[in-house]
Formats: C-alpha cells, sequence, structure tokens
C-alpha cells in the first residue's frame, strides 16, 4: 500500500488511529504489529511469510548472540541468512545475466519477484543483530516488540532506515500528545505534497519523449534530480510524520541535499540513514580512514560500491556508487580545501556533479548515459533549443521554480523569521488552513492520476 | 490548543470523506468520463486487490468530479500549465494534444489503406479524403502540432484521388467540447466532394433536430466545468425514408438512433455510433450510383448527407472488421469508394484492423 493514495490516507490511517487510540496502552504495540503486518500484506501477500520469517530468525539469532555462547558463528549465521536472502531475491537474475554474458552460457532467468521493503528491512535486522553482537543494546524483550520494530508500517516499504536504539524507549514506553501528533501531521501532508504535487509532476516532464536539445539534456535530469529528492524525501517526511502520530521520533534522513557546497556535503544531507549504515557496519568495521592510504582508497570504493549496488541490480547503480566514491577520494585529497575558498563556484561544481550522478542513476544502459553525456556536453549535433522544448519550459516552468525554491530551506527560514515577529498571530491562523488546503490539492491529484509510483520502492 | 485544533480538522476531514464514502450508495457509471465506475473486489491473495481496491475508492471518493475540477483549476491557474492531461484550453475550446507526430502509425495506416485498396477492382473509382482534426485550426503559434504535412505527403503517395478540404474547414465547424465535426456544417463539404467525385450537388433542404445538453469526449477529459453545446442532426424524407441495416444491431433501422441522445456519447446518434458495417438503400435515388465508405468516427456524420446522391451506400469502420472479412459482405464492382479518415486515426492507426 501506498502512503500516497486514497486507501491508506481516508481509510487505513483513521481506523488505525481510531483503534489504536481507544486501545489501553498495553495492548498499543500488538494494535501497531497487526496493522503493519496488514499495510504490508495488501501490497505484498504472498511475501509476509518472508518478513516475518526475517523477524522470527533475527529475534532468536540475536538472543543466543546475547548469551555470548558461539555468538561469532551465529553472527555470521545471521548476516548469510540476510545478505542470502537479499542477493537471492533482488541479484539472482543479475548474476546470471552476467555469467551468461561473461562465460557465454544460457543459464535461464529465475524471475523473482523482488520483495517490497526488503532491502530497508533486511539492513534493519542485520543492523539490529551486529548491535546485540556488540553489546550496543540488549536484545529486543520479546518477539512481539521485535517485530512491532521491524515491520513498523512508517518505515517498513521505504525507509528511513530506523536503529533499534534509536527508538527502543518509544517501543517499551512512549508518549503521544497533541503537540507530537499535530507536528505528525505536518510533516505527513508536507511529505505528502512533496510527493504529490511536485515529485509526481515533474515525472510528468522527465518522461517526456522529446527530440534532444542541449537545454532539454540539461533540463531533464534536473528535473529527475528535483524528483528523486521530493519523493523520497517526501516518503521520509511521511515516515517521520507517521511515527510523530504514535509517539516514535526517527532521525532526519535528508537535510536540503541539494544546497550542498561539496559532495561529501551532500553526502551527510542526502538518504542520512543508509549512508550512515555503511559507515557503520562496513566502513569502520573495514579500518574506515585509520589505515594506510592504499586500505582507505579500498575502503571508500567498496562502501561506495555496496552503496550503489544496494540501490539496485544494475550496472547504473553500481557506476553510480563507484562515480561518488572516485569524486569523494578526489575530494578529500585535492579539490576540498580549494572549492572551501569559493564562494560560488562549490555550488555549480556539486550542483553539476549531482545532475550527471542522477542521469546515471537514471539510465538504463552504459549508452544510454555516454549517449546522454555527449548531448549534455554539446558533442553530438543537436540544436541548442527548438520550439518543442520552449514549449515544454513554459509548460513545467512554475514548478520548476516551486520545486528549487522549496529544495532550499528559505521558505522555512522565512517562516522562523516571521514566527519571531508580531505577524506569528497570521502564521498561527494561515497554518492550519494551509494544510487543508495542501491535503485537499493532494486528494485532488490523487483522485485525477494514475501516475503514482514511489521511485524508492524498487530498491 | 493550536495544535488540538490541528489535530481535531486532520482527522475530522479524514472521517467525513470516508464515512460519507460508506454512507452514500456508490453510482454505478460516470457519465463525465463516459465510463463504468469499479465495482468492489473481491479478495484475491495477490498484490492486484489492493490495486483494485485503490481503483473502487479512487472512483467511488465523494465529491469525485468537484476534486478533478480543482485538480485542473489548480494546474491551469496556479502552474500555469498549458495542459492538464493533454488537455489544452484556447478560449472556450478544448483541445487534446495528439503531439508528436506517430511515424510508425502513419506508416500503418498506408499499409492499411493499401491492402483494402486490394480488394477493389480496377472498376472502382477510389478517393480519399483527410480530415484535419480541429488541432489544425488552433490560433496559437506556440502549439505543439503533429506534422501535418507529412501526413498528407505521405497520402498523396497513395494511388488514390485526393480531396483536401483544409482550406473549408474552421474552428468553428467543429464541436467545442468534442473531438468531431458538426454535421450542420458540412454542406461545404458535400459540395466539395461532388465537384471531385462527379455526382450532381443539389441545394437540399433539412429539418434540424437540436439536443442542447452536449457534453464532448473533451469535457469529462478537462474537469472543467462549463455549460453543454447543442448538437444538431439534420434530416428530410430522404434521409428518413433510407432502409438501413447494420452488422451488429439489428433492430435498428434507421440512420440516427435517438436513444443515444441520453447515452455516454450523444455524438453516437449519427449511425449507432460504432458500427462495423452499414447499408444504407434510398429507394428514392435518381440514380444507380453506389458509393462504399471506409471511415472513422468522423463518417458517421457525413454519410448521411450523402444518401440523396447515391441509391446504396455501404458504410464501413475496419476498426471492428478485418478487410478479409469485408468481402463477404460485399462485392465490389463499379462503386465510388471513399476513404473518410481525421489526421486523429491516422497518427493513432493501431486500431484498424489489418
Amino acid at each position: 500500500m501506498l502512503f500516497s493514495s486514497i486507501t491508506f490516507i481516508y481509510y487505513f490511517l483513521p481506523l488505525l488511529l481510531i483503534t489504536y487510540f481507544i486501545v489501553p496502552s498495553k495492548f498499543k504495540n500488538i494494535i501497531l504489529l497487526i496493522f503493519s503486518l496488514l499495510f504490508y500484506f495488501l501490497g505484498e501477500p504472498k511475501y509476509i511469510i518472508i518478513l516475518i520469517l526475517s523477524s522470527i530468525i533475527n529475534y532468536y539469532l540475536s538472543k543466543l548472540i546475547s548469551k555470548n555462547k558461539y555468538k561469532k558463528v551465529l553472527l555470521i549465521i545471521a548476516i548469510i541468512y540476510n545478505i542470502g536472502s537479499l542477493l537471492l531475491f533482488k541479484y539472482t537474475d543479475f548474476f546470471i545475466a552476467n555469467i551468461n554474458n561473461i562465460f557465454n552460457t544460457s543459464i535461464p532467468f529465475m524471475y523473482i519477484v523482488m520483495p517490497i521493503g526488503i532491502s530497508f528491512y533486511t539492513f534493519q535486522a542485520l543492523g539490529y543483530v551486529i548491535d546485540v553482537y556488540n553489546k550496543k543494546h540488549e536484545p529486543a524483550k520479546n518477539i512481539i516488540e521485535f517485530m512491532t520494530y521491524l515491520t513498523l508500517f512508517p518505515q517498513l516499504i521505504a525507509g528511513p532506515i530506523v536503529r533499534y536504539s534509536d527508538i527502543k524507549n518509544e517501543l517499551t514506553k512512549r508518549t503521544t500528545s497533541f503537540s507530537k501528533f499535530s507536528e505528525g501531521i505536518k510533516r505527513f501532508v508536507i511529505g505528502l505534497s512533496k510527493k504529490v504535487l511536485i515529485a509526481n509532476v515533474l515525472g510528468e516532464f522527465t518522461g517526456l519523449i522529446i527530440e534532444e536539445t542541449l537545454i532539454s539534456a540539461w533540463l531533464k535530469p534536473i528535473a529527475y534530480t528535483l524528483q528523486i529528492y521530493f519523493d523520497f524525501s517526501g516518503y521520509s517526511d511521511m515516515a517521520i510524520g507517521l511515527g510523530l502520530m504514535f509517539g516514535f521520533r526517527f532521525l532526519e534522513n535528508f537535510n536540503y541535499p541539494l544546497i550542498a557546497n561539496s559532495i561529501t556535503d551532500f553526502w551527510r544531507r542526502w538518504h542520512i540513514s543508509l549512508s550512515s549504515w555503511f559507515k557503520d557496519y562496513v566502513y569502520i568495521p573495514l579500518g574506515g580512514n585509520i589505515v594506510s592510504m592504499l586500505k582507505w582508497i579500498r575502503n571508500i570504493f567498496v562502501v561506495w560500491f555496496l552503496t550503489g549496488f544496494w540501490h539496485g541490480a544494475s550496472w547504473n547503480f553500481i557506476l553510480w556508487g563507484v562515480y561518488f566514491g572516485v569524486i569523494l577520494i578526489i575530494e578529500k585529497l585535492l579539490l576540498k580545501k580549494h572549492l572551501d575558498k569559493t564562494k560560488i563556484l562549490k555550488y555549480i561544481y556539486t550542483s553539476i556533479l549531482i545532475i550527471i550522478s542522477f542521469m546515471i542513476f537514471n539510465s538504463l544502459t552504459l549508452n544510454e548515459i555516454f549517449l546522454n553525456l555527449k548531448n549534455m556536453f554539446y558533442m553530438n549535433n543537436i540544436p541548442v533549443i527548438n520550439k518543442e522544448t520552449i514549449y515544454y519550459i513554459r509548460d513545467y516552468l512554475v514548478i520548476f521554480i516551486i520545486a528549487i525554491i522549496s529544495s532550499t530551506p528559505l521558505l522555512k527560514n522565512t517562516i522562523k523569521k516571521i514566527r519571531n515577529t508580531k505577524l506569528n498571530v497570521i502564521i498561527n491562523v494561515l497554518e492550519p488552513v494551509t494544510y487543508i488546503i495542501l491535503l485537499t490539492l493532494c486528494t485532488a491529484y490523487l483522485i485525477d492520476a494514475s501516475f503514482n509510483p514511489f521511485l524508492y520502492f524498487r530498491f | 490548543m493550536k495544535d488540538k485544533i490541528t489535530v481535531i480538522i486532520f482527522i475530522s476531514y479524514l472521517l467525513l470523506f470516508s464515512i460519507t464514502h460508506i454512507i452514500i450508495k456508490d453510482q454505478e457509471m460516470s457519465y463525465s468520463e463516459r465510463r463504468y465506475l469499479a465495482t468492489f473486489p473481491e479478495f484475491e491473495l495477490s498484490g492486484e486487490y489492493i490495486k483494485e481496491l485503490d481503483e473502487y475508492l479512487l472512483d467511488h471518493f465523494p465529491l469525485r468530479n468537484t476534486f478533478r475540477s480543482i485538480k485542473a483549476n489548480f494546474s491551469y491557474k496556479v502552474l500555469n500549465k498549458l495542459e492538464n492531461n493533454d488537455i489544452y484550453l484556447k478560449n472556450s475550446y478544448i483541445f487534446k494534444s495528439n503531439y508528436p507526430t506517430n511515424y510508425k502509425s502513419i506508416s500503418n495506416f498506408i499499409n492499411k489503406t493499401n491492402k483494402i485498396k486490394g480488394l477493389l477492382q480496377e472498376e472502382n473509382n477510389i478517393y480519399m479524403m483527410i480530415i484535419p482534426d480541429k488541432n489544425y485550426y488552433i490560433k496559437d503559434k506556440h502549439f505543439l502540432n503533429i506534422d501535418y504535412d507529412y501526413i498528407y505527403n505521405e497520402i498523396s503517395n497513395l494511388d488514390i484521388n485526393n480531396i483536401d478540404i483544409k482550406d473549408l474547414m474552421e474552428l468553428k465547424d467543429y464541436y467545442e467540447t468534442d473531438t468531431h465535426w458538426k454535421q450542420e456544417k458540412l454542406e461545404k463539404v458535400i459540395k466539395r466532394l461532388s465537384d471531385k467525385m462527379n455526382f450532381e450537388y443539389k441545394k437540399i433542404e433539412y429539418q434540424k433536430h437540436v439536443y442542447d445538453k452536449f457534453y464532448g469526449v473533451y469535457y469529462g477529459e478537462s474537469a472543467i466545468n462549463r455549460s453543454p453545446e447543442k448538437l444538431k442532426y439534420l434530416t428530410n424524407e430522404i434521409i428518413d425514408n433510407a432502409e438501413v441495416k447494420y452488422l451488429e444491431n439489428k433492430e435498428l433501422n434507421k440512420v440516427y438512433n435517438k436513444n443515444k441522445l441520453d447515452s455516454f456519447d450523444a455524438y453516437e446518434v449519427y449511425l449507432d455510433g460504432a458500427s462495423a458495417l452499414i447499408e444504407i438503400i434510398n429507394n428514392e435515388a435518381s440514380t444507380n450510383k453506389e458509393l462504399v465508405i471506409f471511415r472513422d468516427s468522423f463518417g458517421s456524420s457525413i454519410s448521411p448527407l450523402l444518401i440523396p446522391y447515391y441509391s446504396r451506400i455501404t458504410v464501413i469502420d475496419n476498426r471492428y472488421i478485418n478487410s478479409d472479412n469485408i468481402k463477404n459482405y460485399i462485392e465490389f464492382k463499379n462503386q465510388d469508394v471513399l476513404f473518410i479518415y481525421s489526421t486523429l486515426i491516422i497518427n493513432e492507426s493501431f486500431s484498424l484492423k489489418g
């Protein structure tokens, strides 16, 4: 089920909220667990068994690990189980295709359908087991508590990757309040608006099949960069908002990444829960940067190869990850100190590299990547602009402007400033009206449109 | 207090619509969208169930048309979009973009036409009349239009007498809310056909019947509130007395099916709308000449106006009948054969059967 669906917003959510707030505190986790499983079951009925199995296996393995007997063996079993299931469901056909290509074999494809959210909940489970192994926290008190954590519907299928340690207190005892609930509503509506009113509309632009011009060769990846940002950060906002409604406070997953002044800065702001997961569970165990230069370079490449590969079973994702790895090494060794001295150049440099990265991310083949690069850098014989490009610029101009402004903290800071003045009263009146208008507009767009896929569901 | 109000407003807003939906009775059909609405799905153990449930809840959401209208107005007026769901508004007219030019489709149309030509005899006089869709007449230099010159050029390469009517038509000859041309504006086209097809043009008197609640196909798609249009259909004694046989609808024996005026698509009043093959016999004709028309929906409204000039007209819509099957219903000898297709179908010709 999608958050940005009428079924979720107008039926699933009110029913859950009513049930959740009616029952006594001791049943609240059970209610959340039942509704989370129902949420998953409705979208992926057959694969719910994989999710339940993952919950049970990881819970009992970590329980045994905490008893200190054969803990290393048990940890290896947990890693093999989690990574194995991810490899099986997500990467089998990718490996078959590459083996067939390299060895000229004809192993038939298995066409395994990937269970929704497996990349996210597998990483959560794996992180949990490793943390128990490292004694960072105790294992969950009971299976219900662990399953409530792992299957918690706001973050189950598209993140953020929530650490058990971040919400373990809230899992046992959490408080809900009008203030938290109201904050959650606002966050949810903002996320929904980002997804429905901006990302989906930009998605129409990126989907246009038009004659390539120099301007369109840039506008398309720019639109896609904005689309994927609003799509994914919108989803994270909705998850965080829903968490707040039920008394959970998830960590932020995005911090205006498109205003980053270097790629290093970008990755501190983009998909924070994933990059910190790789940092804590891969980069640091490999030695991080307290090793020789060669080993450090190896560590960077391993992390960024895995980051790319995590995003999908395709070479363009691997290339996308390695691309960032290379840039991060260059920045750290050469560029960063020079960039820091510039005022505007660092933003232009970062923006161009981010746009190119998402062009790679959105390309299906290496040929497509090279063709797009040639178009972007005017190495193909294409016109600078034509009537078609002008028409679509006119058609999408306002949404581009809204998206660009909304990708910066400008609006947030302006409201903050007004709040410190006498005009705060006006903000207080306008705020609920604005959220209702946004919810109405999102509803209108959902009713009118069938174009509504979440980009991050394929990862 | 402020937070309490926000929570109460939000929850009430959600419940208002979900409870209203539960209380009110489901509609069976949507006239503005010309389709039956989804019914409550039976449970099945697959991801399809939630898609069907979404579809059902979307179809029956309270104030559905109002929400669609809000979206359209927001798109045009706030986002300043030129198109909403490919719908382009200009003055009181609703246009649907058929851009870009579909070269494969044009080539397919040429092949299909040649296949039909293969059924014809040397004695047949063959004509082709391409109807420009109303986008051709948009007076907006920025609007993205298909390559009409390419289409007309390709058609001219067919070994068929071309009847060009681009210069005859104007935007006002088309409905504001629909794809089609208006029957009452087609007398000039009949005159052009008489010049090119060598039949003697007559000034014929018609009775005009008016249906004043016509909403065309683009009205529903646009989701913009506006007043209905007038749909007129022309009759006279010859048209009324013509013997008409429909391949599918055996009960109907008239040129106009007035029951269709209250259906999803009132334009189907002309020749019953989608019909594979229709035979019209004019017993009062002063000639033995026969006509075979291969057509799309634009042909429905012009065909009745040709009845006075022929003793028999066979109207074939090859979106619903295979060319191999046509031979079972008609023997080609020396008839006039007229292809009437709009540029819309040429640019989307894969609905034509082989």
